[in-house]
């Protein structure tokens, strides 16, 4: 032991000769090696690191080994096994033990007979093995001797060529070979005859075992494909075991990673696009594969499946497959737990994820639309966003799994965080912004409830609707090329006056609950909780300063058109019941007051008591209070003469019609709102704020003076303008001296990604919403925009700033629904590139088809009629169908485009069902609007826009047949066939109950030539529930259409009929039944008999049935005056209130004074 | 080496132990996504409780108890205007004498026929469909029955007895819709309806406006419709405490709790106001 001296090289040196001082043989004991350490220590601690480093080692490996994903697999193959296990007992069970018992007896049986005569079976057998080895041995001769044959003909051929001597010989000897060739066929012919009969004597003994052991392996067919899958999930199983063992477990575990790599949705990983990698299926495991169902899922699914059964929507062949996954979906609800996520399969498979939908996985994978991390493999690196406060409580609990705790964790970093689920379809938009309506495929009237992609369809409606894009640039083709959603404000002062202005500005709602109108003053910001009481009062006295100012600007530029009073008094009750009938409550409804279906009290209307496309017009209350006789009935009569860009179409009133509704809507008052208090602009907040503007562009002392120049209502009128472009109302109206101005918000269209730390969360977590409900604010994008557009100012809660640089988006007084579809829009328009050949609907067709819809939408012909499968808001005003307006989805099948154009244009060319008081209006579509409807139609429909069918003239043979059809089938019941006016059919007699069905002198220039039998033979299918009956129906077995006259022909009810068609038929009977049981031959001939009886030209399209009124005369300048809110009951005194207008009827009309 | 091994094994093990207790947890778990787990055991109930209703079909016991029941009208009865059959010659040929709307038929001593009567629980069992067609005939431009139940699965014929047109507008919200024409007399449609729909629909003739019925598809065989002399009779009912539903399709539905005892007759009334 030399502990504590120092190791030296020398030391170790100067020994080393030593040792080897007395050679090899040295028998000396060695002398133990100095050593300048302890040797054993050094051992323990190098024993003791190995053993921590193999250790570590360990734990590295089972730290790689254990894996979060690791465990959702494990669970999932459990569930498969538990239930490939149920389904193996159910087949076991279900097996036919009776046959496979008889089956075995057979083969015992035959094995027995084959034992009782064993010689004979042996001989059989011993000849067939002699036979196998002659027919090897006469096979290979052959073989042998084609192939020397094919040598020889080699060697004769170039013996030939070369001209060589021995040539001759090498002839005859391939000749000799040829000949052997041959006979050595015949040989083997003649062999394996006697081996198959030798086989066959034989077979005779085996063929019954054979037989029952092929049965018995189709009637185990099902067991033996569950055990087999059994061997693949049982993770117990030896083989499982061994490939998942941790080291082992690179060569080929059965829990892995599962992956799909997308090149063309790629990632943005700034200044460069690589391609998505989507590991999301790890977990997910059964989202691809059908039977994992949640029970809501599954009930829906197979409610539609069993419909499209029903409809005949499903081909034939495969209908037996439809109705086992309809058992399997049924034994899912039956089941007694549900399958939890992430075990599930995606919904709606038939659209998403499943591989024959319109987005298989391989091609589209989850993070395309879901967004989140896609190379992550564990709950919070993923992205996953807890929908709301409770579930993010949950999620953020330490991995528990039976209490669905997963250890999230937000990740402040992820660019691009899943959709919460609120939101989920915002992922449609990135590849869908380029449609009006999502998804037109699957058919509604085979899917029960909201189809998929109606959110978003809905969603981008309610933004148009709302007008989000006028004020935020949204630079998609949806919300491009909008018009205003506002009212024009040039011509106010036409149509009311400012007392009312004034009021309407300072809160809307006051005046209608369900106006679109946001309110833009006395919010949270100004007069909320949080805002000292010092500041409050200021805040006041400004708003209402600026609410003056902007009403004082507004009638200041307007014009002073002077419209032409009604020519008589008009009885409103008449006007009530046209307002009623003629279709005006399609786009507006006409009371505030609604019974609540839940409690049944009379309470305010709220926009989403009714459709979206009867919030379309505004609501009629108060239009009185609001309004004179002369503009209400100018306007009803020709909107576009007040304003040519007005919604609203004309309904081609007659001067009594519009006279009776302009009583009516006068009727319509609403006298307590002028009464509401409101104060007279303060004149230093006018004076502060105008200043504060001036400010800008020049000093103190300059501004000061500049005002002083101005008299009160000059101030009103320049802070009034200031105040518009601080608001920004004319991003919204039509104002005089701000066209072309940008819109006030900010852009939208790349808003989804925007990073989380450039939203402005100010201090609010929890707030008290207007509606007294609490808010919760996550920290997460989606939150953030719901909060905004619930309560847009509420950033500003406890925040101090300057009354100008307070939040200005105005309060929509949106409803949860409506924020969440708005908030879905928003959170969805992203910068995410898609690769062209997967954004939605960019081929010509569509592109056809989308600006069509864009029009649908925006004139809003949803309101009345039925288009692509949904709409007709009207319908829950008419009880009767029979006079509901039609069903436009099968219309561009349906008509000819150019009745369509015609039509549109001026809807006066024809009247289709004089019977409906529902009228079509005349919208005054430009020539490329209608162009773009008639295409939109024809291409909807797959038809040409024009074709050659409409000249067709069907010969005299098919007419006469079709006539006697015509008859035999009672068609003339319901459809006249007497020729008529088309612009002024007769309208036949309801009160008598007459069935009312188009007079079909019509059809020929107005219908396809090939729609007309189609839809004879299949009504209820294109248009459900029309009156129209199938008087083809179905037949089941065939799968064609059975016809009523198919016997009926022989009855002596049709004697008359078939002595008249006998000789169309060569006077052959059996040929005459034949085609009497033809659904297809019938209404062909139909079809010809009603085009022989068209007629054949219309009246083509003039001004629409509309009076062209003569503009209204522009007075002179009107008088400088005082403007009419100092004439208006003047306030005594800042902040002292008087009610304006108390015991006042509105001012007169016309003519109102604009302030000056 | 031996060493790394036995490690390797003892590390191995330690992982087995933990999947295993990784395995106990799983089969704990339960609970929605979207519920906290305590209150997720709600759907399991409801799934066992389903077999029930499916136990064997209930063969008539020989304790069975029939309902006899009236169903009165109080009040005046509304006079029902008479059709008018002027749009189709041939309907107005078939009547001598001008025909009664079939709304409201009350007969001389405040009898209300055409009451659609059922039991809303049935004792458990399955009522497999009976063999016979319920018929439901077009005569005269009117339908025959006015109101009527049938069984799912059950054949409905439809027969047209006139010789004019007649279309067979049936527009249930549980079963699909259909609209058949019959342009010919003495045709017959068979139809069938696979699910059950209690609360009796429409079914009318688009082309005589004047012409409707009404028809509930039941998924037992305890109900009625009350005779013009509102007598109905509900028999073979197994002993037990029902629900008795009426409705007409004017005044609506009531319900009555009854109890029958075996073998009992048991009588029942409903008064509908006018």
């Amino acid at each position: 032991m030399r502990t504590g001296e120092a190791w030296t090289g020398e030391a170790r040196t100067g020994e080393a000769p030593v040792l080897h001082k007395d050679g090899p043989n040295s028998v000396k004991p060695q002398e133990p090696i100095p050593h300048n350490y302890p040797m054993p220590r050094l051992n323990a601690i190098f024993a003791w690191s190995a053993l921590g480093l193999l250790f570590a080692t360990g734990l590295m490996v089972a730290y790689d080994y254990v894996r979060g994903w690791k465990w959702f697999q494990v669970e999932f193959l459990r569930i498969q096994q538990q239930r490939i296990e149920a389904e193996l007992t159910a087949a076991q069970a279900a097996a036919n033990k009776d046959q496979l018992k008889a089956l075995d007896e057979q083969i015992d049986q035959q094995t027995m007979a084959i034992a009782a005569h064993r010689n004979q079976y042996l001989i059989a057998q011993k000849e067939l093995d002699r036979q196998e080895g002659r027919h090897y041995a006469a096979d290979e001769d052959y073989r042998f001797a084609k192939a020397v044959l094919d040598a020889k003909r080699y060697e004769a051929e170039a013996a030939n060529l070369q001209k060589a001597s021995d040539r001759a010989a090498k002839q005859r000897e391939f000749e000799a070979m040829t000949k052997r060739v041959n006979d050595l066929q015949l040989i083997l012919q003649q062999v394996t005859r006697d081996r198959d009969a030798a086989k066959e004597r034989v077979n005779q003994w085996l063929k019954k075992i054979d037989d029952a052991e092929a049965k018995k392996k189709d009637l185990n067919a099902q067991i033996d494909l569950l055990t087999k899958q059994l061997e693949t999930v049982d993770l117990k199983r030896p083989n499982n075991l061994l490939l998942n063992l941790p080291m082992l477990d690179f060569i080929s575990p059965t829990l892995k990673i599962d992956q799909v790599v997308l090149p063309d949705l790629f990632v943005d990983v700034n200044y460069m696009h690589i391609p998505r990698v989507d590991r999301c299926q790890t977990c997910h495991r059964a989202i691809d594969r059908p039977g994992f169902e949640s029970k809501k899922e599954a009930a829906r699914l197979s409610a539609e499946l069993q419909k499209k059964l029903d409809t005949y929507q499903i081909a034939a062949e495969k209908r037996k497959d439809t109705e086992a996954r309809i058992a399997q979906l049924k034994r899912i609800q039956d089941a007694p737990e549900d399958i939890l996520n992430p075990w599930r399969t995606h919904p709606r498979l038939d659209l998403f994820v499943g591989s024959a939908s319109k987005h298989p996985l391989l091609e589209f994978g989850c993070t395309s639309c879901h967004h989140g991390q896609d190379r992550a493999t564990e709950f919070g690196r993923a992205g996953h966003v807890p929908p709301n406060p409770k579930m993010e409580h949950r999620w953020k609990g330490t991995w528990n799994v039976a209490h669905r705790q997963w250890g999230w964790e937000e990740n402040e970093f992820n660019e691009s965080p899943m959709f919460p689920r609120q939101y989920y379809e915002a992922g449609c938009i990135k590849c869908h912004s380029n449609q009006v309506q999502v998804n037109t495929e699957t058919d509604r009237r085979t899917a029960p409830g909201k189809v998929a992609g109606d959110d978003v369809t809905k969603a981008m409606q309610t933004v148009e609707l709302y007008g989000c894009y006028a004020c935020h640039k949204i630079s998609t083709w949806r919300f491009t090329d909008l018009r205003k959603p506002g009212p024009d404000l040039t011509g106010i002062a036409e149509k009311t006056t400012p007392e009312w202005a004034v009021r309407w500005i300072s809160e809307p709602h006051d005046f209608r609950s369900t106006t679109r109108m946001p309110s833009f003053f006395y919010q949270r910001n100004m007069i909320g909780p949080y805002v000292p009481a010092g500041e409050k009062a200021q805040n006041i006295r400004n708003q209402n300063a600026e609410i003056h100012a902007i009403v004082a600007y507004l009638f200041a530029k307007s014009t002073h058109r002077v419209w032409q009073a009604p020519p008589s008094a008009g009885d409103a009750a008449r006007g009530k019941a046209l307002v009623e009938s003629v279709g005006c409550l399609a786009c507006h409804v006409q009371s505030e007051q609604i019974k609540d279906e839940k409690t049944g009290e009379i309470r305010l209307a709220r926009r989403d008591d009714y459709p979206l496309e009867r919030n379309y017009g505004f609501n009629f209350t108060g239009v009185g209070t609001k309004t004179h006789p002369a503009w209400i009935y100018n306007w009803i009569r020709n909107p576009k003469a007040y304003y040519s860009e007005a919604p609203m179409p004309s309904l081609r009133l007659t001067d009594q019609e519009a006279s009776d509704i302009t009583a009516y809507l006068m009727s319509l008052q609403k006298p307590q709102f002028m009464m509401k208090r409101v104060d007279a602009a303060d004149p230093k907040a006018v004076h502060d704020l105008a200043k504060g503007y001036l400010l800008n562009t020049m000093s103190d002392v300059d501004a000061e003076a500049k005002l002083k120049s101005m008299s009160m209502n000059d101030q009103l009128v320049y802070l009034g303008q200031r105040s518009i472009e601080k608001y920004g109302c004319y991003s919204c109206h039509n104002i005089q001296g701000f066209e072309g101005l940008k819109p006030i918000g900010t852009e939208l269209t790349i808003e989804g990604s925007k990073a989380l730390h450039l939203f402005d969360f100010g201090f609010v977590h929890k707030y008290q919403h207007e509606s007294g409900k609490t808010e919760e604010v996550q920290h997460n994008v989606p939150s953030w925009i719901y909060n905004k557009v619930r309560s847009p100012r509420v950033y500003d809660d406890q925040r101090a700033k300057g009354y100008n640089d307070k939040l200005k988006m105005p309060n929509f007084h949106l409803s949860e629904e409506e924020a969440r579809l708005i908030t879905m829009v928003v959170a969805g328009m992203t910068k995410d590139m898609v690769a062209s050949n997967r954004v939605a609907a960019m081929d010509a067709r569509n592109r056809l088809i989308e600006e069509g819809r864009k029009r649908v939408s925006q004139h809003n012909c949803r309101a009345c009629h039925i288009v692509d499968g949904s709409g007709r808001a009207i319908a829950a005003l008419i009880s009767d169908t029979n006079f509901l307006p039609p069903d436009l989805t099968p219309e561009g099948g349906r008509a000819q485009s150019p009745f369509l154009f015609n039509f549109l244009k001026d809807p006066t060319t024809m009247k289709i069902r004089p019977w409906l008081s529902v009228r079509m209006p005349t919208f005054h579509f430009d020539d490329q609007e209608t162009n773009a409807l008639v295409a939109y139609f024809a291409n909807e429909a797959k038809a040409p826009m024009f074709d050659t069918t409409r000249v067709a003239n069907p010969p005299a043979q098919n007419i006469a047949i079709g006539r006697e059809v015509f008859t035999m089938l009672r068609c003339s019941q319901c459809h006249s066939t007497a020729p008529v006016n088309p612009e002024n059919p007769p309208v036949p007699d309801i009160a008598n109950a007459q069935s009312l069905a188009p007079n079909l002198t019509l059809a020929r220039v107005r219908l396809r030539h090939e729609w007309i039998p189609d839809w004879i033979r299949r009504p209820g299918e294109m248009i459900p529930s029309t009156r129209m009956p199938a008087n083809f129906p179905h037949d089941n077995e065939t799968g064609g259409f059975k016809s009523p006259l198919a016997g009926a022909i022989d009855t002596p009810a049709f004697a008359t009929q078939k002595a008249a068609l006998l000789p169309y038929f060569h006077n052959d009977e059996k040929e005459l039944r034949r085609t009497m049981s033809d659904a297809v031959a019938l209404t062909d001939y139909l079809r010809d008999y009603i085009w022989s009886i068209g007629i054949k030209e219309m009246r083509p399209a003039g001004e629409g049935g509309v009076t062209v009124t003569p503009l209204p005369s522009m007075p002179a300048a009107p008088a400088p005056k005082t403007g009419a809110l100092e004439k208006a009951p003047r306030p005594v005194g800042a902040g002292k209130a008087l009610p304006v207008g108390v015991g006042q009827a509105p001012p007169p009309v016309p003519g109102f004074r604009p302030t000056k | 080496m031996k060493k790394f091994v036995s490690l390797m094994f003892a590390a191995t093990m330690v992982l087995a132990v933990a999947c295993g207790k990784g395995k106990e947890a799983e089969s704990k778990e339960e609970g929605e996504d979207d519920q906290a787990p305590q209150t997720a055991s709600a759907p399991s109930t409801a799934g066992s409780a389903a077999p029930a209703a499916t136990a064997a079909a209930a063969p008539v016991s020989a304790d069975a108890a029939t309902l006899a029941g009236t169903v009165k009208f109080e009040g005046a009865a509304p006079k029902m205007a008479a059709i008018q059959m002027g749009a189709d010659p041939y309907c107005q040929s078939q009547h001598q004498t001008p025909v009664q709307d079939e709304e409201v038929v009350v007969g001389p001593a405040g009898e209300l026929a055409n009451v659609f009567v059922y039991i809303k629980n049935p004792p458990a069992g399955n009522y497999p469909a009976p063999a016979a067609p319920v018929t439901l005939d077009q005569k005269g431009c009117r339908y025959y029955p006015h109101v009527s139940g049938i069984q799912v699965g059950q054949k409905l014929s439809i027969k047209n007895d006139d010789a004019t047109l007649h279309n067979v507008h049936a527009m249930p919200s549980v079963n699909s819709q259909f609209n058949e024409g019959q342009p010919v007399q003495g045709m017959v449609a068979d139809k069938t309806f696979d699910k059950p729909e209690v609360t009796p629909f429409k079914i009318k003739c688009d082309v005589h406006g004047w012409m409707k019925s009404y028809m509930a598809v039941m998924p037992h065989p305890f109900y009625a419709v009350s005779a013009p002399d509102g007598k109905f009779t509900i028999a073979n009912l197994p002993p037990g405490t029902y629900t008795l539903v009426a409705w007409h399709e004017k005044y609506g539905q009531q319900e009555q709790s009854i109890t029958v005892a075996p073998k009992e007759s048991k009588a029942v009334s409903f008064t509908f106001k006018g």
